[in-house]
């Protein structure tokens, strides 16, 4: 027979999981179901990068999504983005089956208390190791977002938000990224007569930024602008 | 006053230790067809290249038309044109266009009238638009005279002009310097090796050995001062020879005997008086010739000044 | 006299079967690259990628005609100055080797305008080099490969141009490396006047280029002094017309450098020509 005081004790443990649990998924549900209100939509977006090693303008563009996972960004030029974080949350959130959704802890960011949410996929194959999400649960919104994959490691999203604020969609998304790999590789075009280059503290990440202006929401996209 | 067309005075030029010229001097005189004479090495080539500025001399003065090469060089060249040794051409380019660049930077006419007529004066009609690649030595040594001719010059500087020309070409050149000389009034400054040619259309020479001036003046004046080879064919050659020493001893030294020919070195003057005598004495004379008097005299003071 | 003497010169040089190898080389060279690029272009750039392709992607037409323009450039500019040279080193002992020579100096032109001459029409000879391989690579790269923003790799990083920002780049890069091939031009024809046969100064060109490259890429303190004022540290300077911040005053120092190169092998080939002696 157990102790009463070792059951409440047993409660006192789990009963906050089991808690945070159901608020989890429910917080997790309520993000996909406003996510869910975007069939489509396409967005002027700009693009700034400050990478070490990489000196690129800011580049415009459009973004172009349509439900479930059709994606595609058409820019003038070249573009940088973050090869994880970016389409892969969205198609995470899509189907409850591939996530489960445990919540951690409370986060104060900027005066507001976040809900820090932690996606594991269920395909444990997959790319996708762990989504970490900093969610305002007041307003059902997504501030921060951590995405750990195997192939490209860890990168962060901060979001902000503007009039698009009622379906999820942000006006700004500010990527980190981990850096300290980057290197220039030397041969086909690099300068031979530069030597003595004076080595420069490289940092150790890079931000992309993107600010989305102008959205048109369900308005009907043709497929053809997801084919290459 | 140009009536020195070319004065060379004293001239020298080393190559290294090698004295290619040590002291040559001449003159040339307006419508003269000068002779420029001298063995393989004596220093012709390089005292003409001195002339025409190919090579800087280390002494002496040269001076064309009255001018000197440092000072007036492109007014001298304009009024001069030359073959030097063999005429070397653009063997990629047709003879025509060979021609026009040469004529665009003398100062002559480009004109496809005037260049189709040099051509047909110096035997190239019709090869106009031949590459010079394919000329034989004869036509290059053609097209050469046609490029120095071009541009109307006063002094023409002639360096074996006649090199690998048939008997025909040969004469052709002779015909043409003798043409521009009278009829043109042109100078010209011949060096050659066929010393029949000098003989025949040079009025004034030079010889020069071993880089030094031998001798100057009037081929006619330096050729009868001096005593001719002259062969005789008679029927007693022992006894003509007899005669000779007795009449003509200093002749003697100079006879050689070849079958019935004798052959010696005689003053022109005396030639008939030996005839005389020969006959008179009952010997029969059947040709008397002067044989190749410029050769001999060029040999003759070449030798001499190796002596000396 | 000069314009006439100059005349002359191009008359030559068109006539010249050899002027032509330069321009059919260019041709063959570059049609063999952009038809590398065609096929398998993309795998060539992703070796400039890789390192940051596990963290970024790269959307856009990375495999442009600008891009393409800039490889061949890159690629090429190493053997240009031999096709240069293969004309111009011929100018003057070219015809002193076949006697031409001899016939030219007795006309009334000075040698100095001949030789003038001869720069002059190197130096157009070159510029057709240079135009034609502008016109190779980057009109013909455009129409094989499209335009685009361009993708250069410098040995402090990536930049990335963009596309209405190029056109500009490349026209001063080339401009620059025209100086630079002008400068091999200059040299090949200051090397002529020592020699009497055509091989002689093309082979020399070709050398100090290729000994002056080795000291450049050298990390050898000894060398450092140097460095600077050798004129193939500068034949890369069309590079700097791809940099941001444009280096204003690195482009220069490059542009004198070798403007000053040409001012002294020009000097001393006419001294050298003015008092040759011309015994061929």
């Amino acid at each position: 027979m157990i102790p009463p005081s070792i059951r409440v004790l047993f409660l006192l443990f789990f009963l906050p999981f089991c808690t945070f649990a159901q608020d989890a998924s429910t917080l997790v549900a309520k993000l996909s179901a406003k996510m869910n209100q975007v069939k489509d939509y396409s967005v002027q977006v700009r693009i700034q990068s400050q990478i070490p090693l990489i000196n690129i303008f800011p580049v415009n563009g459009t973004v172009y999504y349509k439900q479930v996972d059709k994606f595609r960004i058409i820019a003038k030029g070249i573009a940088i983005l973050p090869k994880q974080g970016f389409t892969d949350l969205a198609q995470l959130l899509s189907k409850k089956e591939r996530y489960s959704a445990i919540s951690t802890k409370t986060e104060q960011v900027n005066d507001v208390p976040l809900q820090v949410v932690n996606l594991l996929p269920t395909d444990e194959t997959g790319d996708l190791i762990l989504v970490k999400l900093w969610i305002d649960s007041t307003k059902d919104l997504i501030i921060k977002s951590q995405t750990t994959t195997r192939s490209s490691g860890t990168i962060t999203a901060n979001y902000q938000y503007g009039k698009q604020q009622a379906i999820g969609l942000p006006d700004i998304l500010v990527y980190t990224l981990d850096v300290k790999k980057f290197k220039i590789p030397k041969g086909l075009a690099t300068d031979i007569n530069r030597t003595n280059i004076p080595t420069k503290a490289q940092p150790k990440t890079g931000k992309i930024t993107l600010t989305f202006t102008n959205y048109q929401i369900n308005k009907g996209i043709d497929d053809k602008i997801f084919k290459n | 006053m140009e009536d020195k067309i070319i004065q060379v005075k004293h001239l020298a030029k080393k190559f290294g230790t090698f004295d290619a010229v040590k002291d040559v001097s001449f003159t040339v005189y307006k419508g003269d067809v000068f002779g420029f004479l001298g063995p393989n090495g004596a220093g012709k080539s390089t005292t003409i290249r001195c002339m025409l500025s190919l090579i800087k001399p280390d002494a002496g003065h040269i001076q064309l038309f009255g001018k000197t090469l440092d000072t007036h060089r492109s007014q001298i060249l304009a009024r001069t044109g030359c073959i030097i040794e063999k005429p070397d051409f653009y063997k990629y380019l047709s003879a025509f266009t060979n021609l026009s660049l040469s004529s665009r930077i003398s100062g002559g006419s480009t004109s496809r009238k005037e260049i189709m007529e040099i051509l047909d004066f110096v035997g190239l009609a019709g090869r106009e638009k031949h590459l010079v690649g394919g000329f034989s030595h004869g036509m290059k040594q053609r097209l050469g005279i046609a490029q120095a001719l071009l541009h109307n010059p006063d002094l023409i500087v002639l360096d074996e002009p006649t090199t690998g020309l048939d008997p025909q070409g040969i004469i052709e050149i002779r015909n043409l310097i003798l043409r521009l000389r009278d009829q043109q009034q042109k100078t010209i400054l011949l060096s050659s090796h066929l010393l029949s040619e000098i003989e025949i259309i040079a009025n004034r020479m030079v010889i020069i050995n071993k880089g030094e001036s031998v001798v100057e003046g009037e081929v006619s004046t330096l050729l009868n001062s001096e005593e001719m080879v002259v062969s005789i064919e008679v029927d007693k050659p022992l006894e003509a020879q007899i005669l000779i020493s007795t009449h003509f001893s200093h002749v003697l030294p100079s006879v050689k005997i070849a079958q019935d020919t004798l052959t010696m070195n005689i003053k022109k003057a005396e030639i008939a008086s030996l005839n005389q005598l020969l006959t008179s004495q009952g010997i029969s004379v059947f040709a008397i010739q002067s044989k190749r008097k410029l050769e001999d005299y060029f040999i003759n003071m070449i030798n001499e000044h190796a002596l000396s | 006299m000069l314009l006439a003497s100059t005349y002359n010169e191009f008359i030559k040089i068109t006539a010249k079967p050899r002027s032509y190898l330069g321009l059919g080389a260019i041709t063959i060279l570059v049609g063999v690259i952009l038809f590398a690029l065609k096929v398998d272009g993309l795998s060539m750039i992703s070796f400039v990628t890789t390192s940051f392709e596990q963290t970024l992607t790269f959307q856009g037409n990375l495999l442009n005609g600008n891009l393409v323009a800039f490889i061949i450039l890159q690629m090429l500019i190493i053997h240009i100055p031999l096709l240069v040279a293969l004309v111009t080193g011929d100018l003057v002992s070219g015809e002193a080797a076949s006697g031409a020579i001899r016939i030219l100096l007795t006309k009334p032109i000075s040698r100095t305008q001949v030789l003038l001459s001869k720069f002059i029409a190197g130096g157009v000879y070159t510029l057709c080099m240079i135009i034609w391989l502008g016109l190779m690579s980057v009109l013909i790269g455009r129409v094989l490969f499209g335009q685009g923003d361009l993708m250069v790799l410098n040995s402090d990083g990536l930049v990335i141009l963009k596309e209405n920002d190029i056109s500009w780049r490349y026209l001063g890069g080339f401009a620059v490396a025209y100086l630079a091939l002008l400068t091999v031009s200059t040299l090949s024809i200051c090397l002529s006047c020592f020699t009497e046969n055509s091989i002689g100064p093309i082979v020399t060109t070709m050398a100090i280029i290729i000994l002056f490259t080795i000291i450049g890429t050298l990390d050898v303190r000894f060398f450092d002094q140097i460095r600077p004022y050798l004129f193939t540290t500068h034949m890369a300077a069309w590079r700097s017309y791809f940099e941001v911040p444009l280096p204003t005053a690195q482009i220069t120092k490059s542009i004198f450098i070798l403007l000053g190169h040409q001012v002294v092998l020009i000097s001393i080939a006419i001294i050298k020509f003015n008092t040759k002696d011309i015994t061929s």
